[in-house]
């Protein structure tokens, strides 16, 4: 087993090449064009798309009577075509919507594509054996002559995007201002269509029918998570598609048995839920770390300002106070209490002795601030938004934590350095 | 009350669309005059928008056309701009305020052909006049409405176009920020340009407007504003007294008769 992965690793072996040279272009090639199906907004489409596909290509045998590329892709390509045609036909001229349309076009024309293949497998025909690869998609099944024909179609595909990006990303963006420019939409659209179903196309072989969509959008959904630069969206895409294919290549060399398609899904969707979790800005996780950090701020602000109003109550801000005092003023675990004021300690807003714990000179100022912006947005809100002054506490204890220094001035000038909040307490500043 | 313009930079024949059979626009006919700032102004649903998209040949009418520097839009492409209503796209798109403003480029620049520093340098200026030069890196999906609205904005500037039609740019906009665009509008007028602007509000159109064209379905009324907006037409333009025309217009959709003959 681990030699083997080192043999196909090396690529030694020209058999092994093609295979992967064939997989990497397909998958990374429908990746950049399922990158616009993504941004139209299409996705269901192209999952139509590949399930229609499965009749033009079993009828395209029956009738060319070989598994041959260059009668395959044609048959394929018409089926794709037909399908989309159909369900725009059928969402303009009918009450049905679209959604509803995608589904019907999808379940008829793969169970007609179903049937025909079993009937293909049961005619006899000595040729057909294979056919069926085209459900899940076998890497291993390309031919060296295949690759030539798929890379070629490929390369014409994204020289045709790269040359027509700006074109493109503005139909996806705003299709009417490109019309109102005289862009010719209507083109570009069936451009883009085309190369769609052409991805679907030869992306089948590696892919199968079933789960081709998935390859169109999986990458770009992905890619999307980590940039808003559409070029770079793309590139990633690309490379989510061709380390996909390339994990397929490598299962099929492994388990020739298996088929390619599920692998190279599985591979494609880890990114996308690794880009979902991890990635910075738009993941989850970090978004969950940002939140845990602005609660743990704001308890130990709240710590700091409890220290402060225990100063004002004795009138004394240098007494020392205890674990106790504190969590009266702000109830909380006292563990946990502890665990704040070590780290707040260390930060120096606190110094601790034997009795317990005193306000820093910077504790002290930072107490006075937060208490000065909550009793400043107190009186802001009663003041300016004639809100009553007993409701206006418990949204102070949260803006405290958030006013900057420069809104701080403002709300001082406005209110022009007042003496005491709505409740009558007096209102410091330093 | 309709009036002719005496210079028009745009001139509607006989404009009827509809909408599945259901007229949505009857027999337009109207001139706007050169180097004007013109209001368009109905209530929702009177065909604002759809006299813009019509103009611009995003809809094709059942009949009459329209001509723009006294021909075919084709042939003028380039001197006339489009500002979309903000909700017409999805602003969670991957591109940065700049990458939109550089849009307005395109058709200049040409297909297959590459953005020349030009074309930055004229994008770039045109952000600074909506003064949202600041924002150029930022992601649009990150932008208030009003800051939206200005980058549809500047991406029509970039066009240097002679004929604007705006949908509704000051929807969602602070005051200041109309008061700013009603600037730079009156600036572009002043240098001979024509604005066409699809607007709501009663009280500041008769500020802001020249001409102004009152639409119900049918045009009430096109002239000067002080002519156009007096109670009676404004009445007709708001009163909901179009109850004939409506129901024609229902009746054709309900049986699925064309509003013309077709020929
Ligand atoms: N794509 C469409 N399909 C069917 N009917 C439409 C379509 N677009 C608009 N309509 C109808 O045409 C009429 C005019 O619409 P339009 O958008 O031009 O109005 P508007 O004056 O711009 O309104 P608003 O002030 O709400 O923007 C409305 O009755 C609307 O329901
Ligand atoms: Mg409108």
């Amino acid at each position: 087993m681990y030699e083997q992965i080192i043999d196909f690793l090396s690529l030694s072996d020209p058999n092994v090449r093609t295979v992967v040279l064939g997989s990497i272009l397909l998958t990374s090639s429908s990746a950049i064009i399922g990158a616009f199906t993504f941004l139209r907004k299409k996705a269901l489409v192209g999952d139509a798309v590949a399930h229609s596909v499965l009749p033009g290509i079993c009828l395209a045998f029956m009738i060319g009577g070989a598994k041959d590329p260059l009668i395959l892709i044609p048959g394929a390509f018409l089926a794709g075509w037909l399908s989309m045609i159909l369900i725009d036909k059928i969402t303009l001229h009918s009450r049905i919507k679209e959604d509803t349309a995608i589904g019907m076009v999808l379940s008829v024309t793969f169970g007609l594509g179903i049937l025909m293949l079993t009937f293909i497998q049961h005619s006899g025909n000595a040729n057909q054996s294979g056919l069926d690869h085209f459900l899940f998609g076998k890497a291993a099944a390309m031919l060296g002559s295949d690759v030539i024909i798929f890379s070629a179609i490929a390369l014409l595909m994204v020289l045709t995007v790269s040359f027509l990006f700006k074109e493109f990303a503005l139909v996806c963006f705003d299709r009417e201002y490109a019309s109102s420019m005289g862009l010719p939409v209507k083109r570009l659209d069936f451009l883009m269509t085309s190369l769609t179903v052409l991805a679907v196309v030869i992306g089948i072989q590696a892919v199968g029918v079933v789960l081709m969509a998935a390859m169109l959008i999986t990458p770009a959904a992905a890619a999307r998570f980590w940039t808003d630069n559409l070029k770079l969206m793309i590139i990633m895409a690309a490379v989510i598609g061709a380390v996909s294919g390339f994990t397929g290549a490598l299962v099929s060399y492994l388990y020739p048995s298996m088929p390619t398609g599920p692998w190279i899904v599985v591979v494609a969707s880890v990114f996308a839920f690794i880009s979902f979790f991890f990635a910075p800005k738009k993941g989850i996780l970090q978004y969950m770390i940002k939140q845990r950090r602005i609660r743990l701020m704001i308890n130990e602000e709240n710590i700091i300002k409890a220290g402060y109003h225990i100063g004002e109550d004795r009138k004394d801000f240098t007494s020392s106070m205890t674990a106790t005092d504190l969590i009266r003023r702000r109830p909380m675990p006292e563990s946990k209490l502890k665990g704040h004021l070590a780290k707040l300690t260390r930060q120096g807003y606190f110094r601790k002795h034997s009795q317990g714990w005193e306000l820093t000179n910077a504790g002290y100022k930072k107490g006075s601030r937060l208490v000065r912006i909550h009793r400043l947005w107190e009186l802001y809100l009663t003041e300016y938004l004639n809100i009553a002054s007993d409701h206006v506490h418990e949204d102070a204890e949260t803006i405290e934590h958030f006013i900057t220094p420069e809104l701080e001035k403002q709300l001082e000038q406005t209110l022009n350095y007042p003496s005491e909040d709505p409740h009558q307490s007096k209102i410091p500043y330093e | 009350m309709i009036k002719e313009a005496k210079n028009p930079v745009l001139e509607i024949h006989d404009l009827t669309v509809t909408y599945h059979k259901k007229p949505v626009l009857w027999d337009i006919d109207l001139t706007i005059p050169a180097g004007s700032l013109t209001g368009i102004i109905g209530p929702n649903g009177a065909g604002k928008s759809t006299l813009i998209k019509t103009i611009m040949g995003l809809i094709k009418p059942s009949s009459g056309y329209s001509k723009i520097f006294d021909k075919p839009l084709d042939e003028v492409r380039k001197r006339v701009s489009y500002v979309p209503q903000r909700g017409s796209v999805d602003w969670d798109f991957p591109a940065s305020v700049f990458d939109v403003v550089l849009m307005g480029r395109y058709s200049d620049a040409g297909m297959f052909k590459r953005i020349r520093k030009a074309d930055r340098e004229l994008a770039m200026d045109a952000l600074q006049k909506v003064g949202m030069e600041k924002f150029s890196k930022r992601q649009i999906s990150e932008l208030s409405g009003g800051q939206q609205q200005r980058v549809f904005l500047a991406r029509a500037l970039a066009q240097h176009a002679d004929l604007y039609f705006m949908d509704e740019p000051f929807a969602g906009v602070d005051a200041a920020t109309e008061n700013a665009i009603i600037d730079l509008l009156h600036e572009m007028t002043g240098k001979g340009k024509t604005v066409v602007v699809v607007h709501h509000d009663l009280q500041s159109a008769i500020k802001y407007f020249e001409w102004i064209l009152l639409l119900n379905t049918r045009l009430v009324a096109s002239g000067p504003v002080t002519e156009v907006f007096t109670s009676e037409l404004l009445q007709k333009t708001y009163g909901g007294k179009l109850t004939l025309l409506t129901e024609i217009g229902n009746l054709l959709q309900r049986e699925g008769l064309p509003a013309r003959e077709t020929k």
